[in-house]
């Protein structure tokens, strides 16, 4: 186990290597540059100049890449090129929005897709559990800009009952309010990726429905509905728990998508207003910290999952 | 397949906007209920564009003129809402026969926000140090200036040779009076004489002003002004019918019926110097040629865009009404596809291909106008919509492209037509010559006349097309009392403004 673990993380650190050149190439890569935006449409290209040296823009890209990425392993993501503000600072004010979002629309997602994939499985064949099925294939292939608007259409604009957008700006002083706020979106997040984790654990359930243990079960006299939930569900478990670092990741995009439907002041918006003024240390440090959090997931849940899967311990 | 999302996206978007105006119904604004001022106001109000930061030394754009110069940061002059020059932070000022010497009387007692006193030496140091650092704004209108002295409360101005936009220029970046070695951190914070004080920024949200009580003139009747950044005009409209903002600027015309619908709000148009400005790159075929150039403005239905848009009005030269050298210049460019087709055909330049590049925070209206008006007269037009930054590196840096629009909010900005340099690549030494001979005028009336002259070359040789003049609009609570009108893309002076407890 444990060499496993080292291996492992060795294989997180050269991922996260790779992401941190991936992400500070691509960048570079887009036209214009902040001493542009900075300067405007009123300025002679010598001030553009001028403001280029003052921000260290003049550098070779090898040296801005190393000043970086040294400032990274020190634990200085760097600063923000027009405000000076570190950007750590603002990942934190901003994950104030971001963060429950993501818990929120996870917890929205497993309550949606943990019983009904289960149940659309145990009822396969029949009309309801088909019914199931085709609408979690169908949600799952819907857009979130989408099923966003049609949640603000009815739950806002129709019933009333919650805000279309924004979020209150005294934050979680009060909570009611901010939780008001991040309903429509965690709902819209949620649902889409409940969808596609539904599918995941009804196929996962019917795996479960044909080992042997299941059947064994069932021949002892448990009913095939009951064998299947005392002794099935805990490989489904283990199943989901995979996956789930998968839907990490689909739910910090479907963060970065929803935030600006919402417009809620969050680390998607901020993100795009960034790379929108090429704010590129600013952009560099963000997507650093989500790219990281995206793969240190992963490797938990490669951990998890051989410490508690029983057939992966014995294999090593 | 991004492409293809945005379509989707925007055809839901409509749907979305049907639907909206299917469930809100019709109804009359509400009459202004009276009430008093209530001096604990907050007022809320819906801006677009939000600043990237603060530094109102160096940072472009017209974000941060809107809500920090006259509010937070004063200059010796200052411009009222009808475009005329007020006294400021001097109380009066006189200027020489030969246009040579500016002198003002600088107010006593003035206080920066920090508290210390306003200076005859800080009028001094900030106007010299703006001239001597280029990478400031405006650094180089003040070019003519030869000394800037000050002896007592009074500060003399001397030119090398007149300039008859002085003290226009005074009234923005170039005259703003800061506080000699000042440690504000102004990217983030403000240090003025304004009355209003910059309590925060949430970036990504909001900007809050409060009352500056220790201020010279007549203090806020509000205690607070949060300015909401909302780029979205649906989420605008949200915003507003929740009441969570007072007064919506930058408002879509087209949506008025919804906001009045509410009763607590009326929708005001007024005018400003906003140019929808359609730009040829003319160093190069098929652009170079006039007859092209001619084609493409005669082929545009310019009342329908206005028609479209819902407010402006029709512009047909460099100038807009709100600015001097202002005139009716519609015979140069009337709407006629046929003399348009005949153009293109003489110029032996049928079937064109032209990219249009526009930012992408502009709407489809203009755009979808344009392809199908140039469509009737055989030119096939590919839109291309990039980010603001990508569009300052290829059009304005590089000149890399053949079409491209741009809504230049700036007021008196004509200057541009007689740079050669700029991307507007349009190079006439005589439009250069009268724009030389406007500044050196020593009265009014002599230097507007010679701006509308050279307004009508640029005009006559189609150096470029004005699709629009943009209206103001915004919409107002029915509490709220003193919110300007005119040109506010570019000023929002809050100083008058006022909410009512009725």
């Amino acid at each position: 186990v444990i060499r496993y673990t080292l291996t492992r993380l060795a294989l997180l650190l050269l991922g996260l290597v790779v992401a941190s050149v991936l992400i500070f190439v691509t960048l570079r890569v887009l036209p214009g540059d902040v001493a542009q935006v900075i300067a405007g449409t009123n300025s002679t290209p010598e001030q553009i100049d001028a403001i280029r040296q003052e921000l260290g823009l003049d550098q070779p890209l090898v040296a801005q890449y190393l000043d970086w990425i040294g400032g990274v392993l020190r634990g200085d993501l760097g600063s923000s090129m027009l405000t000076g503000t570190p950007v750590a600072d603002e990942l934190v004010e901003k994950a104030q929005v971001t963060v429950p979002l993501g818990i929120l629309s996870l917890i929205v997602a497993l309550v949606v897709s943990l019983p009904l994939g289960v149940l659309s499985a145990m009822r396969r064949g029949r009309a309801d559990g088909t019914f199931m099925s085709v609408g979690a294939q169908a949600l799952a292939a819907v857009p979130v800009v989408w099923a966003g608007m049609m949640l603000v259409v009815v739950f806002a604009i129709w019933l009333g009952w919650l805000p279309a957008q924004g979020f209150p700006r005294a934050g979680w002083e009060d909570p009611a309010a901010a939780l008001r706020a991040l309903a429509l979106p965690a709902l819209t997040i949620g649902i889409v990726e409940g969808a596609m984790l539904l599918r995941f654990v009804r196929s996962a359930t019917l795996q479960a429905v044909g080992q042997d243990f299941v059947r064994t079960a069932a021949a002892k006299g448990l009913t095939r509905d009951a064998a299947l939930l005392r002794h099935g569900l805990p490989t489904v478990g283990l199943s989901v728990i995979t996956v789930l670092g998968l839907q990490v990741a689909g739910i910090i995009v479907g963060a970065v998508v929803i935030e600006q439907l919402f417009t809620l002041p969050g680390i998607g918006r901020m993100l795009v207003a960034d790379v929108s003024a090429r704010d590129l240390p600013k952009v560099q440090g963000e997507l650093l910290v989500l790219t990281s959090f995206v793969l240190i997931v992963g490797f938990f849940v490669d951990l998890v999952h051989r410490l508690i899967d029983p057939r992966q311990r014995e294999a090593a | 397949m991004l492409r293809r999302t945005a379509l989707a996206a925007t055809a839901l978007l409509a749907a979305g906007a049907l639907l909206l105006t299917a469930c809100t119904g019709g109804g009359e604004p509400a009459q202004t209920t009276a009430g008093s001022p209530d001096p604990d106001a907050s007022v809320a109000i819906r801006l677009v564009l939000e600043p990237g930061n603060l530094d109102i030394r160096q940072t472009a754009g017209a974000a941060l003129d809107q809500i920090l110069v006259d509010n937070i940061y004063q200059g010796l002059v200052a411009r009222t809402p009808e475009q005329d020059i007020e006294a400021s932070l001097a109380s009066d000022w006189t200027v020489s026969d030969d246009g040579l010497t500016y002198t003002f009387t600088l107010r006593e007692g003035v206080k920066f926000h920090n508290g210390e006193d306003l200076l005859p030496s800080d009028v001094v140091w900030s106007l010299q140090t703006r001239k001597a650092t280029p990478e400031w704004r405006d650094s180089a209108r003040l070019a003519n200036v030869t000394s800037i002295a000050a002896e007592g409360q009074v500060i003399t101005l001397t030119l090398s040779a007149p300039d008859s936009t002085l003290l226009w220029n005074l009234t923005g970046r170039a005259g703003i009076i800061l506080k000699q070695g000042d440690k504000t951190d102004y990217q983030t914070k403000a240090n003025g004489t304004g009355p209003f004080v910059l309590t925060s920024w949430k970036q990504g949200d909001s900007i809050t002003f409060e009352r500056n009580a220790e201020y010279w003139g007549d203090a806020p009747q509000v205690a607070e002004v949060v300015f909401a950044y909302i780029p979205e005009n649906q989420a605008a409209l949200n915003a507003a019918l929740a009441g969570d903002v007072d007064v919506v600027t930058g408002f879509d015309a087209n949506l008025k019926g919804q906001i009045e619908a509410t009763g607590d709000f009326a929708l005001e148009l007024g005018a400003s110097t906003d140019k929808g400005t359609l730009a040829f790159n003319q160093t190069k075929p098929p652009l170079d040629d006039k007859r092209v150039r001619q084609a493409i403005r005669q082929a545009i239905d310019h009342e329908a865009i206005v028609e479209a848009l819902a407010s402006g009005q029709t512009q047909y030269g460099p100038i807009p009404e709100l600015d001097p050298g202002y005139e009716d210049l519609s015979d140069v460019a009337p709407f006629d596809p046929e003399a348009a087709s005949a153009l293109l055909e003489e110029a032996n330049a049928q079937d064109l291909n032209l990219t249009l590049t526009i930012p992408n925070f502009y709407g489809p209206t203009v755009p979808t106008v344009l392809v199908s008006n140039l469509n009737d007269v055989g030119i096939t037009l590919t839109v291309d919509s990039v980010d603001f930054p990508t569009w300052l590196n290829d059009v304005y840096v590089n000149k890399d492209y053949d079409l491209s629009f741009v809504l230049h909010t700036e007021a008196r900005d004509f200057e541009n037509w007689a740079n050669p340099d700029y991307y507007f690549t349009y190079d006439n030494p005589q439009v250069q010559d009268l724009y030389a001979q406007s500044i050196a005028a020593t009265d009014e009336a002599t230097a507007e006349d010679l701006l509308a002259q050279a307004a009508r070359i640029v005009a006559e040789d189609h150096a470029g097309d004005w699709l629009y003049n943009g209206s103001s609009v915004i919409a107002v609570g029915s509490n709220i009392s003193g919110m300007p009108s005119i040109n506010v893309n570019e000023r929002l002076n809050l100083a008058e403004l006022a909410k009512s407890d009725g």
